[in-house]
């Protein structure tokens, strides 16, 4: 039933008003809290009569030429319709009445008052009152009985009661209302409405429904009710027939329900959502009439109910139609007209009934197109209406047939307009400042950043804009009047830009302060054009941005010359900049249920522009709005949404955004809000203003910044594991905007990114040491693939020394992989290079004071020394290496086998000092990182141990001091690979001393390069018993070999057989003593992995002092790694 | 000691800034301090605060007790109660009159502080007038009060123990002395 509302219009100053129609329907009544009655004779009467009644006019009834208003004066009076003689006082109250009615003949009238009372006076003879007493709170509003015999009334006591008038008695009481103390408390009217004719039910319109009590049993027998009405109603209405009830919401939509069928056949919403307090029906029932509180009167034209006639059924539609044609589609007129007018009666009801008339195709032809499919639809229901009451059918007159299988078939009322049930769109939030309050505040922030404050004052005496620096370096304090009306400001290092919207007369205006220019020319001013606002803006670095209400971003320079200019995708929400990044945020489309579906956009200015973001969509909280949206100190943009939560993008995962922080979890109370102003990523830093019960500060007393701490929302942090795995997660996070930087080619502080690389693995060792003692192997190697290479050989040390030798095995898999991983990308991505080098050179470098520094002083030195001098340090780091099979060693050799041979026939040397001592000689090249393996173990250890020392919180407080200074030390990518040889040997080393491995190497005597001799000694050396024979053999293979070069492996075994027999009986038992003290040497020593060192220590024959500072090392890393030990308790 | 010293010592306590400067934390003897960033809090000591503030480096928040509510309620409990209530503070005298003096325009309602303290120390001085003169008067030993501050009992402490020591002398001097003295005058 699409119905014409005519536009509001004026009728009595604010407050609330009533309204009817007089009994012919010519003129519109209303009353006001003016204390006027006005008599329109139609809604576009521009000069409508008046009859002031009273001060305030708070309600009004109107029959048989008699008009019955309730005034301020506490009576009720009659004045004469439409002369507007005052015709006395009907009767008077205590305090005012609020609800006055006449009875159906008009013969009665009754009053309800805010003294608790209702009153049914007669109005031939004010005498005759009758007083109904019982309701306990002011009287809403009143009704008769249309036989007279009852009477409705509704009161803040939250009670409906009926009454019988003549014995004054209550029928019945539902309570069913809200209860209030007064009428201006009240949530609704309650205006109650009785059934004209045959007066079967009474409408009460309870919260968003309304009830239907039959009269007699006073059963509550229906509802009628409307997905979409949404608030408390507050009048209802019938229509003269009986059969339409309207109501008028609180919210301002007007509804109409066919009470029958009780499917609600009209809906409209008033212009601007006041309240609707009163409304009426044309005696004829085809218009409404409705004022609001806010003293507008409107009206809906072309309702159709069943007292209107053919023809004003007809007028609508057609009237209805163009006005959706209007709407939509101009050029369709005519042919929707048509529709409108002949066939559309049907084609909507034939899906119910199942008719396949041919009329189908007619109509679905035309409704391809959405719009006129809508109009259509619309018009249908029109029809359905009239069908259902009979009165279509000679409207049909091209298809009679389907007319009368339509006409019985839609008795019962299917839905006619699809109810949407779906989700309903959010209001697009609006364009905001990140770090200003809101707009409306007399005193507010413009702008709270990280340099420094913009407040604005918009108060009686004064317009002005405050600028004030943080830094008083930057710039001195600036007071500004605000002549213009800025409302935006940003603010950076070199400028102040404020932006005005428009005015009807000035276009919206961008100002900048560009306080740090060197000319004298401080300031420039740039109008946007006709009908463009400006929505956002911010700052960057020598470039300001603007974003427009007509979707369009405008670049300047910070001078003033204005830039590049690109449209954006949508409403922009707000925008901010740093250095040479843009990052904006705008309405991708409309939200549902209560969320913001935000797009947002991260640019890069500078030298190469390009855009890193392009459209994603901004994950929100859900049904939560964005509420501060920024760069932290190190650029990395991060928001945050109205329910707390701080996200950060996350570089490294694809540009997604993590949750950081949720303010709301250390507030207070519930009201308690943290008003978001800057974060830094190092040191770790959410600074806000706590609000205490409200969402932003005011200007004064001056807030003061707090510091939150980021904790990422993992799961268990209450456990030691989550908590280790949360510092771990953030502490990479956080770090993300070092690799950042220094891409985009900034410098940044490698002492704080080593400072971090170190504070990571030593969390991840932590963690492997946790996940140890918890006897998790397999997390143990989940946790071994992020650590660096250095790391996992300390892990590998951890899981061998707490005898987790499979565990050893695949950590040294892991060490192997990553060393050629490392191998590999090293020529690939110079990048990276830096990142590992630091953390290398760090460990190299960053020994403790008491072996640290001779070492690395040594190792200067060698560079510098002679080839001898080189040579015997190089033993020693070799002997320190303790690669303990010859078969590695030895495949190094190889290519340098010339001087491998002649430095190694000679010796005599103990076990293991063989097959080592060449290897270094002839990697002259890579003596540098040659004790990579250990020392850097070491060092890692001593950082960490001290580390771990000091308490959590002082740790990062406690390194830099201790930190290691990064000597310019050029990184050589030769050596470096290398070092990485080396390190690969050495994790073989503990591979090999796994029991696993302890089989004869036939692997390995596979290898071509690998000589027969070296392996066997290897690894007899590794079985764990092993007879004098056996060391006897390996010492003496060397020389078998050379003298039988030719020999098999069996055959060497053969001849070393008969040799070692030949040997005095006194050399065989010294040979199985040492063989003995060996074995348990070795018992001890194998699940070290610094064997080389147990035989250093066995011999004995190195330098005394190189020996100390030996042992030591060998020594201290098991002292050091206890400390990592996890304690359970 | 001086009162003077007592305010030296009071200026050892540490209160909140918000400096407008940017500076790396300094190492001193006392310990280390800042980092100052522009706009952040950071404690530092009352007199690098007050040399600050003179210099116009930084705004001094005033400390929690030092407003006007919790110093009203301080107040009428310190007249309720006949002994001495806990302050907020130790050097709550010295340090109110030091901020009140320097960065009166950091606090909100100064003046009204102002009273308030002055009030309190007032009644806390009656207090002690009191109690000195009922030990006295008592011709007690000794005597034990609490939550006296160290500007109180400087206050009290040159009179109170000159005078002790003069009636010491008088009454020492009146019972041996009295019959001495008559000696002499014969």
């Amino acid at each position: 039933m699409p119905c014409e509302r005519k536009p509001m219009r004026y009728g009595h100053s604010e407050g609330h008003t009533e309204v009817c129609f007089d009994d012919s329907g010519k003129f519109i009544v209303t009353c006001g809290n003016d204390g006027d009655v006005r008599i329109w004779e139609g809604l576009d009467d521009d000069d409508p009569k008046f009859i002031t009644v009273g001060e305030k006019a708070y309600s009004l009834a109107l029959k048989n030429g008699k008009l019955v208003t309730a005034s301020s004066n506490n009576t009720v009076q009659i004045h004469t319709f439409p002369d507007g003689d005052p015709d006395g006082i009907l009767t008077r109250f205590t305090t005012n009445a609020t609800h006055v009615v006449f009875n159906s003949s008009g013969s009665r009238v009754a009053a309800g008052s805010s003294d608790f009372m209702v009153k049914v006076v007669e109005v031939s003879d004010s005498s005759q009152q009758k007083t109904l007493r019982g309701h306990e709170a002011p009287v809403l509003s009143v009704t008769f009985d249309p036989k007279d015999d009852f009477l409705a009334s509704a009161s803040c006591d939250g009670s409906v009661v009926v009454w019988n008038i003549e014995e004054q008695s209550q029928l019945i009481s539902w309570p069913v209302l809200q209860k209030t103390n007064d009428i201006s408390n009240a949530k609704s009217l309650c205006r109650l409405a009785w059934q004209p004719g045959t007066a079967k039910f009474l409408a009460v319109p309870v919260e968003t429904k309304v009830h239907l009590y039959e009269r007699g049993s006073w059963d509550h027998v229906s509802t009628l009710s409307d997905d979409l009405q949404t608030q408390l109603i507050n009048v209802v209405a019938w229509s003269p027939c009986g059969q339409f009830l309207a109501a008028g919401s609180v919210g301002g939509s007007l509804t109409v329900w066919d009470v029958n069928s009780k499917l609600c056949v009209e809906r409209q919403k008033h212009e601007k959502g006041f309240t609707v307090c009163s409304l009426a029906w044309h005696p004829s029932g085809s218009q409404i009439v409705y004022t609001d509180t806010e003293g507008c009167l409107g009206l809906l034209d072309g309702l159709s109910t069943s007292t209107s006639n053919t023809n004003t059924t007809k007028a609508p539609a057609k009237k209805a139609a163009k006005d959706y044609d209007d709407l939509f589609d101009d050029d369709d007129d005519d042919r929707l007209m048509d529709e409108g007018l002949s066939e559309t009666n049907s084609p909507v009801k034939k899906p119910i009934t199942g008719d396949d008339d041919d009329d189908d195709d007619d109509f679905l032809m035309p409704a391809t197109g959405r719009v006129r499919n809508r109009g259509a639809i619309l018009d249908d229901e029109n029809s359905l209406d009239t069908g259902s009451l009979k009165l279509g059918q000679d409207k049909f007159g091209d298809d009679d047939d389907t007319g009368s299988v339509v006409v019985p078939a839609a008795a019962p009322l299917v839905p006619m307009r699809p109810v949407y049930e779906g989700p309903m769109p959010t209001a697009p939030q609006k364009a905001f400042q990140p770090g200003s309050t809101p707009a409306h505040l007399t005193h507010r922030f413009m702008m709270w950043n990280s340099v420094g404050i913009v407040r604005g004052y918009n108060d009686e005496q004064d317009n002005a804009i405050d600028v004030e620096f943080h830094d008083t370096a930057v710039h001195h304090a600036m007071h500004l009047t605000n002549s213009l009306g800025h409302t935006m400001a940003d603010l950076s290092q070199e400028a102040v830009l404020l932006a005005c919207p428009s005015t009807d007369e000035l276009a919206s205006k961008l100002q900048c302060l560009h306080f740090s220019s060197w000319d004298t020319n401080k300031e420039w001013m740039v109008d946007l054009p006709e009908g463009e606002d400006v929505r956002a803006l911010c700052l960057g670095q020598g470039w300001a941005a603007v974003a427009t209400s007509a979707l369009m971003l405008r670049l300047f320079s910070i001078g003033g010359i204005q830039r590049e200019i690109f449209s954006l995708p949508g409403n922009v929400v707000c925008m901010v900049g740093h250095g040479e990044q843009l990052l904006i945020v705008y309405h991708r489309a409309p939200g549902f249920d209560g969320e913001q579906a935000l797009g947002v956009q991260l640019l890069q200015f500078g030298r190469k522009k390009r855009q890193l973001i392009n459209g994603e969509p901004l994950p929100l909280s859900l049904q939560s709005h964005l509420s501060w949206l920024g760069f932290t100190a190190e650029g990395t943009p991060c928001y945050v949404d109205s329910v707390g939560v701080v996200r950060m993008l996350n570089r490294s995962l694809g540009n997604t955004w993590t949750p950081v922080c949720n303010t709301r979890e250390t507030c207070k109370s519930k009201s308690d809000h943290y008003w978001v102003v800057g974060i830094h990523e190092n040191p770790q830093q959410l600074r806000c203003i706590p609000c205490k019960g409200s969402r932003y500060p005011p200007t004064l007393p001056r807030p003061a910044v707090a510091i939150l701490p980021f904790k990422l929302p993992l799961c268990q942090t209450s456990t030691e594991k989550g908590q280790m795995e949360e510092q771990f997660w953030r502490s990479v996070l956080f770090h993300n905007h070092f690799s950042f930087l220094s891409s985009s080619g900034y410098e940044i502080d490698e002492d704080g990114q080593s400072q971090t690389q170190k504070e990571q693995q030593e969390l991840l060792m932590k963690m492997f040491a946790l996940s140890c003692k918890l006897e998790r192997e397999f997390r143990c190697v989940e946790l071994a693939e992020l650590m660096t290479q250095n790391v996992v050989t300390l892990a590998i040390r951890y899981a061998s020394r707490s005898r987790r030798m499979a565990l050893a095995q695949r950590l040294s898999e892991i060490a192997l992989e990553k060393a050629n991983q490392i191998q590999e990308e090293e020529p690939e991505e110079q990048e990276e290079e830096p990142e590992y080098s630091g953390v290398r050179r760090t460990s190299g470098y960053g020994q403790s004071e008491v072996t640290g520094e001779r070492r690395s002083n040594r190792r200067d030195r060698e560079e510098e020394e002679e080839q001898a001098e080189e040579l015997r340090e190089e033993e020693e780091d070799g002997q320190e290496m303790e690669t303990e099979e010859a078969a590695e060693t030895t495949k190094r050799v190889n290519p340098f086998a010339k001087e491998a041979v002649s430095s190694v026939t000679p010796s005599l040397t103990p076990i293991g000092k063989v097959g080592r001592a060449n290897p270094f000689k002839v990697l002259g090249s890579g003596k540098p990182s040659s004790s990579s393996g250990l020392p850097r173990v070491t060092n890692i250890l001593d950082n960490m141990t001290s580390s771990r020392k000091s308490s959590p919180l002082s740790r990062s407080a406690g390194i830099p001091s201790k930190g290691p200074v990064l000597k310019p030390l050029a990184p050589r990518p030769k050596t470096k690979t290398q070092s990485t040889l080396l390190q690969m040997n050495g994790t073989k080393a503990a591979s090999k001393k796994t029991p696993e491995n302890t089989q004869p190497a036939a692997d390995q005597q596979k290898q071509p390069e690998v000589p027969p001799p070296a392996s066997p000694a290897d690894n007899t050396e590794n079985n764990r018993p092993k007879t004098g024979f056996q060391f006897w053999l390996e010492e003496n293979r060397k020389s078998i070999t050379a003298d039988q070069p030719d020999l098999e492996e069996t055959d060497i075994i053969k001849e070393a057989m008969g040799r070692f027999r030949t040997l005095s009986a006194e050399e065989r038992l010294s040979w199985t003593e040492r063989a003995k003290g060996q074995t348990g040497d070795a018992a001890d020593l194998k699940k070290r992995k610094r064997a080389g060192g147990g035989a250093e220590n066995d011999n004995g024959q190195v330098e005394a002092d190189e020996n100390s500072s030996k042992k030591k090392k060998s020594l201290d890393p098991s002292s050091k790694l206890s400390a990592f030990a996890f304690n359970k308790n | 000691m001086d009162s003077s010293e007592v305010e030296f010592l009071a200026e050892k306590e540490m209160v909140k800034i918000i400096p407008n400067f940017s500076l790396d934390r300094i190492y001193l003897i006392g310990g280390d301090l800042g980092p100052f960033n522009p706009g952040l809090p950071v404690d530092v000591p009352v007199w690098l605060a007050l040399n600050l503030k003179q210099r116009q480096k930084c705004r001094i928040v005033p400390p929690a007790w030092m407003d006007v509510e919790k110093l009203e309620e301080m107040r009428e409990l310190e007249r309720k109660e006949d002994t001495f209530t806990p302050v907020p503070s130790p050097y709550y005298m010295e340090l109110t009159k030091l901020l009140l003096n320097y960065a009166s325009d950091n606090i909100p309602k100064a003046d009204e502080i102002r009273t308030l303290v002055k009030d309190i120390w007032d009644t806390r001085i009656a207090k002690l007038r009191l109690s000195a003169d009922s030990f006295i008067s008592q011709l007690e030993a000794h005597a034990k009060l609490d939550n006296l501050t160290l500007m109180e009992i400087n206050t009290i402490r040159a009179f109170l123990l000159d005078s002790l020591n003069c009636m010491y002398k008088l009454r020492s001097n009146l019972q041996p002395g009295s019959s001495k003295g008559q000696f002499t005058d014969y």
